[in-house]
């Protein structure tokens, strides 16, 4: 068992250093889908921890008896499992959130995320550091949907969670709600980290 | 041999578990689901019969003023809701499912009209498919609020009873304003809930009116 | 849904309502696979032909079995395992019968079972209460959507790497995504021409 960093760095990895959207270019088709307005956003993202974390831990529990083979359905199964019970919790909950949302909560069983860090951490390591590695990603992806959101709507609506933000005066900025605006705002995001942060490439660039 | 057979059996087990922690979670709250709708259905036609409901009625209250002012109709394979008036007595309005193929999916919504039948009291969408933030936005009061004391009859020489257009641009009365950027469910809406309220004009009417 | 002419929805599917341009499905295999037009081809027709059997299956698999047990709450681990389970015996059928075809095309079939456009497909199609025809032509047009996307944005990044010098960071993802959003931008302007109706 080779060394397990500490958690808070475990933590800290997912939230920034290798934050999944910006950097591993992850869970991209939620992050655009439901950032134009941040009540959906907020939802999307109690949805996604909640699966993450409680997948990773899963899959890591049962990492010793896991055949190898099977793992991947074995994760997508235990991955679509908490989904569907988060999806019939909104039904339950918040029936008028499950109508906007649409197919988008079911839609976080191929969010890569969840199976990026499965594959890549939850099945190698032990639950506390999995579930930690979960949180991490997961709020470091809610992190980034919210900066996003925070943009789109007002720019498109003149409003953040329902409540006016910007005059009644200003002109709705309609390409933000739908979809080039959001491949934009997330575009230039991804730029403006790459710019002054930038990975280390093969070859190309020196360290 | 023996890895296969007990990779099988290790998805069996493990699926019958998940599969009973989900239908577990899913029949503990089935009711609730099933209650939310129907008094979402309720509310809704309270409210496109201008029948007051309240900032925050408690489910039970509003079910009980539903019973209290509501009755249901079949006519022509489709329900209808009569609203009485608080003295239990004279009519307050009807109020008529209305469906059709919305940009995505089916839309389903439900119209409140006057006792004469004469004008719109009311028009609320509750089923839908349409992309959130755009085409989803028939929900929002804003629109729905545009269809109250819409006449029900077309004006002299059109041929709908109302029309969609670029908001800002309507000038007649039945000109309202479509969604900026949701052209497709717009244009969607137009037609088939015109249709709809004709349809209910020429046939349904007549059936309405000799049932009381 | 019995009004629409699977016609129409087979072409509203590929230009007005394209399901990687509007509805955001199918990104991460998009972003990685974009680089070169040849990998752009194949990855592209294998989603044709996957996205396509796969909602007109599941469409069955759901109306037909699902639904008359009451199962429907299900239908998110039965559709992923029916997607794996077709795409695993597509990869097994073309490497046994068309190793030529197996050599271009295999090593995207494993990647396909995590694209999110081939589940969203299903989903929507349950959502939009498609028939068994409407789900083959919806299938097939998103498909050919996801793919004339691809090479296009393909076709781009190839011409761009060799013509252009980016500024700093927006080599990579960011560039592809802001050429998207261009595209997806130019996308709008078919949604005048397929009217419903």
């Amino acid at each position: 068992m080779p060394n397990l960093p500490p958690k808070k760095e475990i933590f800290l990895t997912g939230l920034w250093k290798d934050n999944p959207v910006l950097r591993q270019i992850l869970g991209i088709c939620s992050t655009l889908a439901v950032t134009n307005l941040m009540v959906n956003t907020l939802v999307m993202d109690a949805g996604l921890i909640f699966t993450v974390c409680m997948s990773s831990l899963t899959v890591s529990l049962l990492r010793k008896v896991t055949p190898v083979r099977i793992r991947m359905m074995v994760q997508t199964l235990i991955i679509a499992s908490y989904v569907i019970i988060v999806d019939i919790m909104i039904m339950a909950y918040l029936p008028d959130i499950s109508e906007a949302l649409g197919p988008y909560v079911a839609l976080i069983i191929t969010n890569c995320i969840i199976m990026g860090r499965c594959e890549a951490f939850a099945r190698n390591n032990p639950p506390v550091a999995s579930f930690i590695d979960g949180l991490g990603m997961s709020l470091g992806y809610s992190l980034v949907l919210i900066a996003i959101a925070f943009i789109r709507e007002p720019l498109g609506f003149g409003t953040l969670l329902g409540i006016r933000v910007l005059p009644e005066g200003f002109v709705q900025w309609t390409v933000m709600i739908m979809a080039p605006g959001a491949f934009f705002t997330l575009g230039i995001m991804v730029w403006i980290l790459k710019y002054f942060r930038p990975q280390p490439q093969t070859g190309e660039e020196k360290g | 041999m023996k890895k296969q057979v007990l990779s099988v059996v290790y998805m069996f087990l493990i699926t019958l578990f998940f599969a009973s922690l989900v239908s577990a979670v899913k029949l503990m709250n089935d009711d609730r689901i099933e209650r939310n709708q129907s008094i979402k259905l309720q509310r809704i036609i309270l409210q496109v019969l201008q029948i007051p409901t309240g900032e925050q009625m408690a489910q039970e209250d509003l079910s009980r003023l539903f019973n209290d002012r509501i009755k249901e109709i079949d006519v022509d394979d489709r329900t209808f809701y009569i609203g009485y008036e608080e003295d239990g007595k004279t009519i307050q309005g009807y109020a008529l499912p209305v469906g059709g193929p919305g940009f995505w999916g089916p839309i389903q919504g439900m119209v409140g009209v006057d006792p004469q039948a004469t004008q719109v009291l009311g028009i609320a969408f509750y089923k839908h498919s349409e992309t959130p933030g755009l085409g989803g936005r028939i929900t929002e009061t804003w629109f729905s609020d545009q269809f109250k004391n819409l006449p029900l009859h077309p004006i002299e020489g059109d041929r709908n009873i109302f029309y969609l257009r670029p908001a800002g641009t309507g000038k007649a009365a039945n000109e309202l304003d479509a969604i900026t950027g949701a052209t497709n469910t717009s244009s969607a809406v137009e037609f088939f809930l015109n249709k709809e309220l004709d349809h209910f004009l020429k046939e349904l009417w007549a059936s309405i009116e000799e049932t009381h | 849904m019995d009004s629409i002419n699977p016609l129409t929805l087979f072409f509203a599917a590929i230009f007005t309502n394209n399901i990687l341009l509007t509805n955001f499905l199918g990104l991460c295999p998009f972003l990685s696979m974009s680089r070169q037009k040849k990998s752009a081809l194949g990855m592209g027709a294998a989603v044709v032909f996957v996205m396509a059997s796969t909602t007109a299956l599941n469409n069955l698999v759901f109306y037909k079995i699902l639904v008359p047990l009451g199962m429907e709450h299900f239908r998110f681990i039965v559709f992923i395992v029916v997607i794996a389970a077709f795409v695993q015996l597509v990869e097994m059928a073309v490497e046994r019968f068309f190793p030529a075809l197996y050599f271009v095309l295999g090593i995207f079939l494993p990647l396909i079972t995590v694209n999110c456009a081939i589940f969203g497909a299903s989903l929507f199609m349950v959502i939009r209460k498609y028939d068994f025809v409407q789900s083959l032509a919806y299938g097939a047009g998103s498909g050919i959507g996801w793919m004339l996307a691809i090479i296009a944005i393909s076709a781009i990044r190839e011409k761009l790497q060799k013509t252009a010098k980016l500024p700093r960071g927006l080599e990579g993802p960011a560039i592809t995504l802001i050429i998207t959003g261009l595209l997806a931008l130019a996308f709008l302007a078919f949604s005048g021409m397929i009217r419903v109706q």
